[in-house]
This record gives structure tokens, C-alpha cells and sequence, in this order.
């Protein structure tokens, strides 16, 4: 997914160098199988314990997972079909917002370079 | 020893500052006199909370004058009402004494000075006696008494501004006029009961029902107190004489003489007269209760058009007592307790804020508001005392003059009277106008250049705050007071058999 | 501590106090020891109202400390000292001063025993707060914080409708369980809902958090909201209709947060969507229920502070805030990132994170009760949290692509204030009697059972993975830069616009109309000032005999009507 412009890890805390390997697009698979799998192990489990549930719905195996699954895309493509509407240019309120305002103003370090500008 | 002292209180509250005057007139020196008068202040404001601690608490203190007995002697009679009123009189003047010595120096010459604290003291003794005495035409002595040396004291003012002689003449002539009235008509009262204890005259005048004569003594007695209270349209005296005398003696007339007229109003009213007579009513309502209405917008229109500072707060004056007497004229429970709140409210503001004219007129040598141009910056103590004395003269929250309006409001509404109390707060709006004229100039206009004016002297200052810190702390817990007043309502309407409006 | 009434008169006097200090690291230290004084003050007192007086006939209490009150007093108290630790670089009066006395007015009104009170603490955190955010000295800061102002005023002024119409009714100031039976309690209901964001009266929160500076919006997470929340289970416990208004309030944010640019105003909508379960909690009523709303009020305070101060580290050192100009800061902030991701997780409530111990209890609660819609809507509501409070926010800033900036760690207090944080977030997962221990009511519940663990990692896991293939298949939103419109553009777009249109026609009506009544205005006030200037009757000096004269007419007057 990311790429380190030219992989150096130089100059970065050495906590940061620790972690650096995960964003490789290997590694970043790996991490993806690896949750796929906890999942169905997850899903899994709902068979060996009794479950305490306060609705009937809940004694299906591994419901909530599903569940989670389809709620969570549904919110995303809700939103999506959301966005459709509702989206303006990020100047739209100005001069009576703070949208399209260097951000730097609400206390950022002196040294802070700030995000693009606005296009 | 202390026996002694603490049976004869009464007495001595009156005495003492008697006493004191001619002593104040031989020490000679300003500096001397000035000392003993403020130690003879704090000593009769001593007095007079000790009286009213003790009459708070329970059955009013009589005294017989000499040991005669009432009706022949004189008897000094205390209630809750009149401990209050002494209270607020000694209490300004305690705390006025301090504030005069540099402002009556640099007012008055120094070899003066002690004629000038002697007066002073007169008119501490006679409103102090007015309030204290039980006996109608001692209360006439009294009144003429403290009348007198005000006039001195106003026509003091003549060092600074020639026409202090003529606003003092003026006053002299109204004030006398209404004295004479004040003794006619209890010459009237004396004609038909023959006495002049006022407990004594109360309970003849019901005896003796209704006659012309009473009518007439009520009608006498009723203009002569108005015109000592100012009432509209007797108040001509007034602006002159406010704003021409030093400042010193303004601030301490302005909070207590009116206040005492006011008082003597209620003690006659309710005391003396005290039962329901159609006529008394009437007058109450055909005739106050216009007159307060009126003072109250008249006198703060004129208000707003005033260049002085010291004679625009001579006009509101005349519009706060409007705010008394309507409360007055309501003839309820909630309209007394307005009017007796709003006496110690307004003495405490009225004090406060002519206290600061009077800061002003020693720093920059005039209190015309055109020439408090940016004062704001170089007098910030001074400017915001006025600006929270200017708060509680409009009445906002959190000041006493909420506290009042609050009452007077109250009151117009137990009867039903809405448009009057929409009247009471279209009022309060003009004071928003004529004390944000003073705050524009001092604040948002520039100073004019080349203009040196030196914050008021801490011995100024520190009167003026306390007052103006009572104005808050009485507007924030109004228990003391309004239990006070409530208490006091209570005895005026204990001692009269008026058939109360519900 | 001597007893003094209220928490907030300490904040108050050090507020006076504070412009006044010098050095700076002085001053600084001084307000840390603020929160702390402010807490001993009620620390260790018994129960009871404290502070009380009789204001015009008004039976006022300053404090009244209970159960309920003490659990928010100690985490206003908690957080008020966090925001300051986070802010201990900020050398700017106007901000401190405000913050102190927003917190000291939020401690206040929490404490109020009645309404009056709580009115003037109400419009105290209104106006403190709005100097956080004007404090940005921008344009665009002053037109919101201006919008902000008239929201929370707005509120204020309702509120006080609302006392005083409850004063007529009932005679009484108390401030305690009402019924929304009359117009007075349902003035001080709407009152608490602006302030608390009910839908469509929430745009206010997603306007103004995100226009405060970087320290200021810390501050301005913690209170105002929970104090409406606490003002609610105060005034309005087992009010079915708050059920409703929270679980709408739980989801309609969860979308405009997933498609939301600039991520405080994700972290508001994510505020306004956590309000929504304690709202619920409020709703439902159950002992067990309020005892959610209080654990989850706490619980929140931490993480969304927590978050809001990951978010503002990374803005004090990138200078931008949105997701589209952010991305692969772990290599520079991993500490940051690591206390970031603490918030996230316990704002979704992973098991050992304290939003676990306190979500479940509003859901149970609603369960217990037979609530079934309203207990999907708050499963779904978590699995939206999950997506733009737990994953959305840490990704797009930490992770995803690159965008290149390369700047140093948080300075050290940040990161100190953040760690305290994190480390109560996980403390109070792990122990969760720590809190259950201070809750109003007796707790018999055990959050850590199989099921309950098994389920709730099966929701997020599982979720985690949509999340996931969303992205490797490239169906995920791309960040954008873009304003989203709400429910905020009727009246920043559609009122301005309908009323310029009146405005037109108004104008030309009224220059007719004004040349007319002007003229008659000016005649007027021409005439009174001939009878009031100075020179007019009313106010001229007269001769004596002109006076003498008035004083026979009012004798006469009166003496004809005497004897009429």
C-alpha cells in the first residue's frame, strides 16, 4: 500500500525503524491474511462455548461477525452515496470558515511546513 | 458606666454631634476640625448600629426625653423602620468624612474649614433628629435644624461658583415655604387633638374621625414634606443646589436628606394618619402616583440633555424619587418594602456616584461631561466606580438597583397595574442613555490634548468603592435589607388600621 | 481544604490571577496545580450541598456533591489538568485564562444544586470557551466562534425562559427530576439538547471544534457536552424520548464522519455519535443504564481527548489536520501513533480498553429492557465508530501513503499528557472495578465474560476485514478536500440567501417608509428636547416666584381633592 520513497530509514526514531517493515506490500499481505485467519478462527470459536445472549438472533454461529462485516460496508457505501450529495468545493462558506485557512493559525510549531495549498 | 451609655443611646445619638458642632468651631484649624468631625461620624455611626441591632431584634426602644413622660415630654421612639433610616444617614455620613478632606480643601478655604465641619455636623444632628424623634413638632425643630446648615453648606459651594449663593437663596426660600406648611398643618393636627406625640396623635386623630381641619393638616403636611423630598414639580430647588455646593456635602445630601423627607412621608402617612380615610387614598393615587410617573421620565429625559455630571445625577435624583413615592402609592406590602429598600439602595449609588463627580471635579477641575473626554485612561478607578454605580442607578442584576426595580415591579404586578410596570422599565431605559453618554466620553472618545488629570487620592477613592462594593453585595444577597424593609413595612402597617389593597 | 462553596471560585481567583505571573514556566506550573486544588476542595467532603444562601427568596446551592456530580467533578477535574499538561508550550493569556475558567464553569454547573446556579455556569463555559476559539485570530475563527456564541448564548437564553417559567409554575429553583409535562421543562429540555447536540442542533459541535486552536479544541471536547449529558441524567432520567433522539444521534454522524476531510471535524462527528450512547443511557433510565451514560461520559473524556490531542500533536508539527495531506507519519511519530492507536482502540471498545467496560453497559442496559431496535442501532453505531474514530483516523494518518512529511516527534509534554491518558484508557480496561467503584449506583456486572469478549473482537475483527478488502479493491473513499454540507448550510447558506432575497424587497419598502417616519422621529425628539434640553422648561433654573407659584398649584390641587 505504501511506499517509502526510496526505502532509506535513515534519520527516523529508532522505534520508527522498528516498525518500518510492516508497510512493505508484502508484509501488508501477510497482515491481511494473518486477519482473515484470526477471523475465522474467531468465527470458529462460537462453537465451543455456550453463548449468553440477550435476543435469539445472537445464538447464530458467529452472527456478529457477519454482521460487523455488512454493517461496515454498508456504512462505506452509504457514505459514499452520501458524499454524492453533500459534497461542495472546500471554499464553499468562505469567507466565514476556517476550511480553506492556513491551519498553521490554530497553533501549530513555527516550523511546521503545513499541509498544500489549496488548490 | 456603660449602663449609662447604653440606656441613653437615644439620646445620645442626637447629642453627640449636637455637642460636637460648636467644639468642631473652636478647634479652628481645617485639618483639627476635620478629625474630630470623622471621629464624631464614626462614633454616631457607632450608635446608630447598635440601635438598630437592637431594635432588629425585637419590641421598638422608647425614650423619654429628661425622664419626662410622653405626650408632655419628648419621646425618642425606634423601630425597625427609623434604625434603618439612621443607620443609612450616620452610615453616609461616616464614610463622607473621610472623602471631604481633600476634596472640601480644595474647595474651601482653609480658614473655613471648621465653620464648614461644624455645619456639616448641624445637619448630621437635625436629619439624625428628624428620623430618631417621636414627637411630630420636634420633628419640625429637627428639620429646620439640618435645612438651615444646608443652606450654609450649599452656599459654601460659592468659592468654586458664584451661583451657589443664588441656588442656596432658592433653597432657602423653598425650603422654608415648606417648612411653614409643615408647621401649619401640624398646628391643624395640634387644633383638633391637642397634642403632638405622634403615638399620642394617632390615637386621637381615630377618635376624632374625620374633620376639614384633618384634611387640611394632611394637605399641609403632605406638599411640606414634598417639597423638603423634592417631589415633582417641587424639585426646582434642587438641581441647582446639587450641583453648585462642594462635593463633599452633595454626596452626603444626596443620599440622606431626601431620604429622611422620605421617611417623615411614610411615619405621617401611616403612623400618624393611620387609618383609612377615602381621601388619603385618593391624594395617594390622583396625585402621587401621577407625579411619581412623571418624575420619573421628565427628570430622566432632562437627564440625558445634561452636560453637568453633577446636576444630570441631581435629575436622576428626582427620578429615583419618583421611584420611592410610586412605590409608595401602590399601598401595598410589596410597594413599602420597594420604597424602603430603594432608600438604602439609592443612598448607597446616589452616594457613590456623586462621590466620583466629586473626584472628578478635584482631578480635572470641572464635572462637565464634554471635558471628561478620555478620563477613562487616566482616572480607571475612578471611571469604573462610576461605571458600577451607573449599572445599579439603570438597575441591572447582580446591583441594588435591580434589587428595587425587582420590588417595584413585584408590587405593580400584585395589582394588576402591568402598564405601570412597563412604565418602571421604559424608565430604567432612559438612565441606560444618560449613563452611557458618561461612559462614551470617558472610554471611547480621546482625551483632549495637553490635559493632565491624576487619579483621585486613595482617601477618596476607598469611600467611593465601599459604597459602590455595598451596591454589589446588597444586589447580590438582598437578605439583610430586604428583611429589613420587610420588617419596617410591617410596623407601618401594624401602627395603622388602613385597609391594606390585596 | 477549608470548604469554599464551588470547585470553580479556584479556578476563578487563578484566572485573576494568572496574566499576572511571570515567568512563564511559573505560570505553567501554576495552572497544573489549579485541577489539583480544585479537587481537593471536594475531594474528600461528605456528601451534601454546601454553599447554599437565599437569593431574593431563591434557595441557591452552590455545590451539591453526590454521586453523580462527584464522578463528574473528578474527571473535569482530570481532564481540565490533562488539556493544561497538553497546552504547557502555549504562551498565550487569552487561552489560559479561558480555559481556566471554561473548566472552572463547567465544574460549577456540574456542582449547581439549582437552576439558577447552573444558568450562570451555563453561559460561563458559553463565553469562556468561545475564546479558545478565537484565540486562532483568524477571519474564518471569528465567524464561527461568532456562530458558536450564538448557539451556546442561544441556549443559555432558553434555558433561562425555562427557569423562570419553572419558578412561576413550581415556586422552586431545585435543580432536580423533571417531567416534560409543561413549556418550562420543555424550554430547559431544548436548552440541554443544544448543548448536548441533538440532531439538528448539532452543527454547532462540527463547526467550532475544528476552527479552536490545537490545545483549545482538547479543552473544549472535555466539557460542554458532558456537562449537557450530566445536566440530562440529572434532570431527565428515564425519558423515553431521549432513547430515540440518542440512537439517531449514534448514527447519522457515522456517515458524514466516513466521508469527512478534516480529521477534528471526524473526531466532532465521532463526539457527536458517542453523545448518542450516553443520550441513550439517560433514555432508558435503569440504574444500570445511568451508570453507562456516567462510566461512558468518563471513558470518553479520556479517549476523545486522547484522540483530539494524537490529532493536534501531528497538526502542531505538519501544520494541517486533513487526511488528504497526512499520511505515513508513523516513521516519524511512532510514539504518537502508539498513544493514537490506544485511543482508537478503546473508542471502539476492544476488550482491555476502557471503552469496552463502559460501552456495553448502555447496551446491555438497552437489551435488559427489551429495546431491540434501539440495541441494533448502538451495535451498528459501534461498528461506525470502529470505522471513522478506530481505523479512519489513525490510517490515514499514520499510514496509507506517504505524504511526505518528515518532522520531528511530539514535543515532550505532549507526549507525557498523552501517556497519562493512554495509560488510564488501558488502566481502566483492565481494571474495570476502578471505575465501576465510583459509579452512582451499586454495579453487579462483569463486562470480561466468554461470550461477551468473543462477540465484541467477532464485531470489530470482522469488520477490521471489510475495512481491509474495501481498500486493497480500491472501493474505499478517497480523502478529498471538500466541505460536506449538514444540516449547519440551512442557516450559513439557505436563511442568508432566502433573506437577502426579503432583504431586497424590505429595503425599498422601508426607504419609503423610513423618509416618512424619520421625519416624524426627528420632530419628536426635536420636541422633547425643547421641553428637556437644557435650555427647555423642564430643565431651566427658575425664579423663585415661578416655583413658589408650582407649589400653589399642587396645594390647591390636592386640597380640592381632599375635599372633594
Amino acid at each position: 500500500m505504501t511506499n517509502h520513497p526510496n526505502g532509506k530509514t535513515e534519520g527516523m526514531p529508532p522505534l520508527a525503524r522498528l516498525l518500518s517493515g510492516f508497510d512493505k506490500p508484502r508484509n501488508v499481505t501477510r497482515l491481511f491474511y494473518l486477519l482473515l485467519a484470526v477471523c475465522i478462527a474467531l468465527g470458529l470459536a462460537d462453537f465451543l462455548y455456550h453463548k449468553h445472549g440477550y435476543f435469539a438472533v445472537e445464538e447464530f454461529p458467529a452472527i456478529y461477525g457477519l454482521f460487523g462485516f455488512v454493517a461496515y460496508a454498508a456504512v462505506i457505501f452509504l457514505a459514499k452515496g452520501l458524499r454524492l450529495i453533500i459534497r461542495r468545493p472546500e471554499d464553499y462558506y468562505e469567507p466565514f470558515a476556517i476550511d480553506t485557512e492556513d491551519e498553521r493559525a490554530a497553533g501549530s510549531d513555527p516550523e511546521a511546513t503545513g499541509g498544500k495549498p489549496h488548490a | 458606666m456603660l449602663d449609662i451609655i447604653v440606656t441613653n443611646l437615644p439620646a445620645l445619638q442626637v447629642v453627640v454631634p449636637l455637642v460636637a458642632a460648636p467644639v468642631c468651631a473652636m478647634l479652628g484649624r481645617g485639618d483639627r476640625s476635620w478629625a474630630f468631625a470623622t471621629l464624631v461620624s464614626f462614633l454616631t455611626f457607632a450608635i446608630s448600629v447598635s440601635l438598630f441591632v437592637a431594635a432588629y431584634g425585637g419590641e421598638p426602644i422608647s425614650y423619654e426625653m429628661g425622664g419626662w413622660a410622653p405626650p408632655i415630654g419628648i419621646e425618642y421612639r425606634i423601630d425597625v423602620l427609623n434604625a434603618f433610616v439612621l443607620m443609612i444617614v450616620s452610615g453616609i455620613a461616616a464614610l463622607v468624612m473621610p472623602y471631604a478632606r481633600r476634596s472640601v480643601a480644595s474647595e474651601i478655604p482653609a480658614e473655613r474649614q471648621a465653620f464648614f465641619y461644624t455645619a456639616f455636623l448641624l445637619c448630621l444632628t437635625g436629619l439624625l433628629g428628624v428620623t430618631i424623634t417621636g414627637d411630630a413638632f420636634n420633628v419640625f425643630v429637627f428639620l429646620e435644624i439640618s435645612s438651615l446648615s444646608t443652606y450654609a453648606l450649599v452656599a459654601s459651594g460659592a468659592w468654586r461658583n458664584k451661583r451657589a449663593l443664588t441656588a442656596a437663596y432658592n433653597y432657602l426660600i423653598m425650603g422654608t415655604v415648606g417648612a411653614t406648611f409643615f408647621v401649619i398643618g401640624i398646628g391643624m393636627l395640634y387644633m383638633i387633638t391637642g397634642t403632638l406625640n405622634m403615638a399620642d396623635l394617632a390615637v386621637r386623630i381615630a377618635e376624632h374621625g374625620d374633620s376639614r381641619t384633618l384634611r387640611m393638616g394632611f394637605v399641609f403636611i403632605f406638599i411640606g414634606i414634598g417639597l423638603k423630598l423634592a417631589m415633582f414639580p417641587l424639585h426646582l430647588w434642587l438641581p441647582n443646589a446639587y450641583s453648585f455646593a462642594p462635593s463633599a456635602v452633595t454626596s452626603f445630601i444626596a443620599a440622606t436628606a431626601t431620604k429622611v423627607a422620605v421617611y417623615v412621608l411614610l411615619r405621617f402617612m401611616f403612623t400618624v394618619f393611620g387609618f383609612d380615610y377615602a381621601f388619603q387614598a385618593s391624594t395617594l393615587e390622583n396625585v402621587l402616583l401621577p407625579v411619581a410617573i412623571v418624575a420619573m421620565f421628565a427628570a430622566s429625559l432632562v437627564a440625558i440633555f445634561q452636560d453637568d455630571l453633577k446636576r444630570m445625577l441631581a435629575y436622576s435624583s428626582i427620578a429615583q424619587i419618583g421611584y420611592m413615592l410610586l412605590g409608595l402609592a401602590f399601598l401595598t406590602h410589596t410597594g413599602l418594602v420597594a420604597t424602603i429598600v430603594h432608600l438604602f439602595n439609592h443612598a448607597v449609588t446616589k452616594g457613590a456616584l456623586f462621590m466620583v463627580a466629586g473626584c472628578f471635579v478635584l482631578s480635572a477641575g470641572t464635572s462637565s461631561i464634554s471635558s471628561l473626554r478620555g478620563v477613562g485612561r487616566d482616572m480607571p478607578w475612578t471611571t469604573a466606580a462610576f461605571v458600577a454605580g451607573g449599572l445599579s442607578l439603570i438597575g441591572l442584576p447582580l446591583t441594588v438597583g435591580f434589587i428595587s426595580k425587582w420590588y417595584l415591579v413585584q408590587a405593580s404586578l400584585e395589582l394588576g397595574w402591568w402598564p405601570v410596570a412597563l412604565l418602571i422599565m421604559g424608565s430604567s431605559l432612559l438612565a441606560v442613555i444618560y449613563v452611557w453618554r458618561v461612559v462614551e466620553a470617558a472610554y471611547l472618545q480621546p482625551a483632549p490634548e495637553g490635559v493632565i488629570r491624576r487619579e483621585a487620592p486613595l482617601s477618596m477613592l476607598v469611600p467611593a468603592w465601599i459604597l459602590v462594593g455595598l451596591s454589589i453585595w446588597f444586589g447580590i444577597d438582598a437578605s439583610l435589607t430586604t428583611t429589613a424593609a420587610s420588617r419596617a413595612a410591617d410596623t407601618l402597617i401594624g401602627s395603622s388600621q388602613i385597609l391594606w389593597q390585596e | 481544604m477549608p470548604e469554599i462553596g464551588t470547585p470553580a471560585l479556584v479556578y476563578m481567583v487563578a484566572a485573576l490571577i494568572v496574566p499576572f505571573v511571570r515567568p512563564a514556566t511559573l505560570r505553567q506550573i501554576l495552572l497544573l496545580a489549579v485541577p489539583v486544588l480544585g479537587l481537593l476542595t471536594f475531594w474528600q467532603l461528605p456528601y451534601g450541598t454546601y454553599g447554599t444562601f437565599n437569593l431574593m427568596n431563591m434557595h441557591v446551592g452552590l455545590m451539591r456533591l453526590d454521586a453523580l456530580s462527584y464522578v463528574f467533578g473528578l474527571i473535569f477535574s482530570l481532564a481540565a489538568f490533562l488539556a493544561l499538561l497538553y497546552a504547557w508550550h502555549v504562551r498565550d493569556t487569552v487561552q489560559q485564562v479561558a480555559t481556566l475558567l471554561y473548566a472552572g464553569a463547567g465544574l460549577g454547573a456540574v456542582f449547581a444544586a439549582d437552576l439558577v446556579t447552573l444558568f450562570v455556569f451555563w453561559e460561563g463555559t458559553a463565553i469562556a470557551s468561545v475564546f479558545l476559539i478565537w484565540a486562532r485570530r483568524t477571519e474564518g475563527a471569528y465567524a464561527t466562534g461568532m456562530r458558536y456564541l450564538i448557539m451556546q448564548v442561544g441556549s443559555g437564553v432558553i434555558l433561562l425562559a425555562g427557569i423562570v417559567l419553572f419558578y412561576r409554575e413550581t415556586g422552586s429553583i431545585a435543580f432536580s427530576r423533571m417531567d416534560l409535562e409543561s413549556p418550562a421543562t420543555w424550554a430547559i429540555f431544548l436548552a440541554f439538547g443544544i448543548k448536548c447536540a441533538f440532531p439538528l442542533l448539532h452543527n454547532w459541535l462540527q463547526d467550532a471544534y475544528p476552527a479552536a486552536t490545537i490545545t483549545g479544541t482538547v479543552t473544549l471536547s472535555a466539557f460542554t457536552t458532558k456537562l449537557a449529558v450530566y445536566a440530562l441524567a440529572r434532570g431527565f432520567p428515564g425519558t423515553e424520548l431521549l432513547i430515540y433522539i440518542g440512537a439517531t444521534m449514534t448514527l447519522f454522524p457515522v456517515f458524514f464522519a466516513a466521508v469527512e476531510n478534516n480529521l477534528r471535524r471526524v473526531l466532532a462527528y465521532s463526539l457527536n455519535n458517542q453523545l448518542g450512547f450516553m443520550v441513550v443511557g439517560v433514555g432508558i433510565g435503569t440504574p444500570l443504564a445511568l451508570n453507562g451514560t456516567v462510566a461512558h461520559a468518563f471513558c470518553h473524556i479520556l479517549y476523545k481527548a486522547l484522540l483530539f490531542m494524537s490529532v493536534g500533536a501531528v497538526m502542531y508539527r505538519t501544520g494541517t489536520s486533513k487526511a488528504s495531506e497526512l499520511g505515513g507519519l508513523y516513521k516519524s511519530m511512532p510514539l504518537t501513533m502508539i498513544f493514537c492507536v490506544v485511543g482508537a482502540m478503546s473508542i471502539s471498545a476492544f476488550p482491555l480498553f476502557s471503552g469496552f467496560i463502559s460501552k456495553s453497559l448502555i447496551l446491555s442496559a438497552s437489551a435488559d429492557t427489551g429495546h431491540f431496535f434501539v440495541w441494533l442501532a448502538l451495535v451498528v453505531a459501534s461498528v461506525g465508530v470502529l470505522e471513522h474514530s478506530g481505523i479512519k483516523i489513525p490510517y490515514f494518518t499514520f499510514f496509507a501513503h506517504d505524504a511526505g512529511h518528515r518532522v520531528k516527534e511530539a514535543p515532550f509534554h505532549m507526549l507525557l499528557a498523552m501517556g497519562i491518558t493512554a495509560a488510564l484508557c488501558i488502566g481502566l480496561g483492565v481494571f474495570p472495578s476502578l471505575l465501576y467503584g465510583i459509579l452512582p449506583y451499586a454495579v453487579d456486572y462483569t463486562p470480561y465474560t466468554v461470550t461477551h469478549v468473543v462477540t465484541q473482537l467477532q464485531l470489530l475483527l470482522f469488520a477490521g476485514l471489510a475495512f481491509a478488502v474495501l481498500i486493497r479493491t480500491g472501493l474505499y473513499p478517497a480523502e478529498i478536500r471538500s466541505v460536506n454540507l449538514d444540516f449547519d448550510w440551512t442557516y450559513r447558506r439557505l436563511l442568508p440567501a432566502a433573506l437577502s432575497g426579503v432583504a431586497y424587497l424590505v429595503q425599498g419598502t422601508w426607504r419609503f417608509a423610513s423618509r416618512i417616519v424619520m421625519g416624524r422621529v426627528d420632530s419628536l425628539i426635536a420636541g422633547v428636547y425643547r421641553a428637556h434640553g437644557p435650555q427647555g422648561p423642564l430643565a431651566r433654573t427658575w425664579p423663585t416666584g415661578s416655583m413658589v407659584l408650582w407649589i400653589a398649584v399642587l396645594l390647591g390641587m390636592t386640597l380640592v381633592l381632599a375635599y372633594i
